[in-house]
């Protein structure tokens, strides 16, 4: 009884030593083990291409249905994969230990995550999107229609069948290339709440798509309609854990990518629809294959010296500099921008400085440090659509004058030693007049 | 009318001079001590003046100065008062030791003064 549980004790422990080898590293930042939960296997060679691509490019994918009661996203604390695929819209209970709030703490530790949802979607998928930001339609046999963008078909459809076009303007999420084909879209829409920064929407519905159900007459007007429609929206958390909400299961299969469309009204036909790009390029955002911002050394030292001195004289002249880095998917590439700031702040900033880089990374910045003295910060907090965000602090006190640092003699106040030795002099003179006059 | 205000010009006139002619009849070393008062004084109000247009950054200086003009009046006053003759009140003090009063207070002021000039 005792060796065996030893043996197994130790094939853990391997096993578990291999899974930390090839987990997420800040070093290396692309996301390598990925598990994708899926309610019909079929899925596995329906949406082939997307998930041979994903292997291609380096990921493992590891493939369980839905209900597989030996699903577990950790074991003895540790995350076994960096991200999470859940193209299982129907299922309404997950097999294992797995449910929302465990989705939610796999988001909350930094990990990734893509759901695709469908026109049956379960409320645990809704849920995990609610949680997440994203607000589907709450009728469950609402899809989205659209009789002004819909895809032309051989078949007199019910106009489910969508060609979007309208993709947010982020060369980041969706690559420098353009899309130029419409993206075939059947499936629920959802709406995000506007006051919320974290959760941008990718794909738009075009003005005139409504969320409704298709074969009833409408006897209220629908609760989501037009360009509040979102079809694909990315959350990116303070985390800096990337997930991607799509409406429909079916903008990863291979019969969307393959096949050819044209949006009604316009006469442009493509071959091949934009999915495959999008998919890819989305894929590679929300893996921090593209992105992924890393900013290291910090340094900062008086102008004219080169050590970190612990403490700082007010009007005394600093330089900073930080060294930014972009994650290319395979290695880490200078970082190049022109609006990096750095912040001196007590309270408030102080001093507001844009810095200047030299296209290898390195960003910095001189300026004199304010009259006034206390413990300040050298802040960077950057925040661009699509990037990690930075957020650095580095605080550093601020001492005033010491008592022989300041002007000897102060320039305005010469009338009043003028008149104070004058004073004296005249003294002297007058008790020797007064002393010798008869 | 024109009377009166004649009147008031030769008013004005023989006061000033009744007033010329008391003075000169005043020791010289109670006029060199006058002179040495209005020499303190005038140089207080040019610090002031220039304290009015440049501002008050350096008040510790600013108050040194006014100071060693102020005291220097002040204690050349009471040396006047105790040195005149005429006064009832000090007829029995020697005037020596009036002087002699006079430079320790002063040498004590300058000593201030040039603490708190900075």
């Amino acid at each position: 009884m005792a060796k065996i549980s030893i043996a197994t004790v130790f094939m853990a422990l391997i096993s578990l030593l291999l899974t930390l080898t090839h987990s997420f590293s800040t070093e290396n930042p692309t996301d390598r083990r990925i598990l994708v939960l899926l309610d019909d296997l079929a899925l596995k060679s329906s949406h082939s291409i997307f998930f041979n691509s994903l292997q291609s490019r380096g990921f493992e994918l590891d493939f369980k249905l839905s209900d597989d009661p030996k699903i577990a996203l950790q074991r003895y604390g540790q995350y076994l994969y960096d991200g999470l695929i859940l193209f299982s819209p129907t299922t309404e209970r997950f097999g294992g230990s797995l449910d929302v709030a465990a989705v939610l703490d796999f988001v909350d530790s930094g990990k990734d995550l893509i759901v695709a949802a469908d026109a049956s979607a379960s409320d645990l998928i809704r849920s995990i999107a609610a949680e997440c930001g994203v607000d589907f339609d709450e009728d469950p046999s609402a899809v989205v229609i659209d009789h002004g963008s819909y895809a032309v078909s051989g078949t007199e459809g019910d106009h489910t069948l969508i060609a979007a076009d309208d993709f947010i303007k982020s060369d980041v999420l969706l690559g420098s290339t353009k899309i130029e084909a419409p993206v075939l879209f059947k499936g629920i829409g959802h709406s995000l709440n506007p006051t919320n920064s974290l959760v941008l929407k990718v794909l738009s519905a075009s003005p005139s798509a409504y969320s409704a159900n298709p074969k009833s007459k409408l006897s209220t007007p629908p609760s989501l309609s037009g360009s509040s429609i979102s079809l694909v929206s990315v959350v990116q958390a303070r985390n800096n854990a990337r997930a991607v909400f799509s409406g429909s299961l079916d903008l990863f299969s291979n019969k969307f990518f393959k096949s050819p469309v044209q949006k009604v009204g316009s006469s442009n036909k493509y071959a091949k629809s934009g999915n495959e790009q999008f998919v890819t390029e989305l894929s590679k955002w929300v893996f921090h294959e593209r992105g992924h911002l890393k900013a290291v050394n910090v340094k900062h030292h008086k102008v004219g010296e080169t050590d970190e001195p612990a403490i700082y004289r007010i009007n005394d002249d600093l330089e900073y500099s930080v060294e930014i880095y972009e994650w290319s998917g395979s290695s880490w590439e200078p970082y190049v921008a022109n609006d990096v700031q750095v912040q001196f702040y007590m309270m408030s900033p102080y001093v507001l400085k844009t810095m200047s880089t030299d296209k290898k990374g390195l960003y910095h910045a001189s300026f004199k440090v304010p009259d006034v003295y206390g413990v300040f910060q050298f802040k960077v907090e950057y925040q661009r659509l699509g990037y990690t965000s930075l957020s650095l602090a580095k605080q550093i006190p601020v001492r005033p004058f010491r008592h022989n640092e300041y002007e000897r003699f102060i320039p305005t106040a010469f009338p009043y030693y003028g008149a104070s030795f004058s004073t004296m002099a005249a003294f002297f003179i007058f008790s020797f007049v007064y002393l010798y006059s008869k | 009318m024109g009377k009166s205000t004649v009147t008031t010009k030769d008013d004005a006139h023989a006061l000033f001079h009744s007033l010329r002619a008391a003075y000169s009849a005043t020791p010289t070393n109670l006029k060199i001590i006058d002179l040495y008062v209005m020499f303190a004084v005038f140089t207080a109000l040019i610090q002031v003046g220039y304290m009015a247009i440049v501002g008050s950054f350096p008040f510790n200086s600013f108050l040194s100065g006014v100071l060693s003009c102020v005291g220097t009046a002040v204690l050349a006053v009471c040396l006047r008062i105790q040195v005149n003759k005429e006064n009832k009140e000090f007829k029995d003090l020697p005037p020596e030791r009036a002087f002699a009063d006079f430079v320790l207070c002063n040498l004590v002021l300058h000593l201030v003064i040039m603490n708190f000039l900075g």
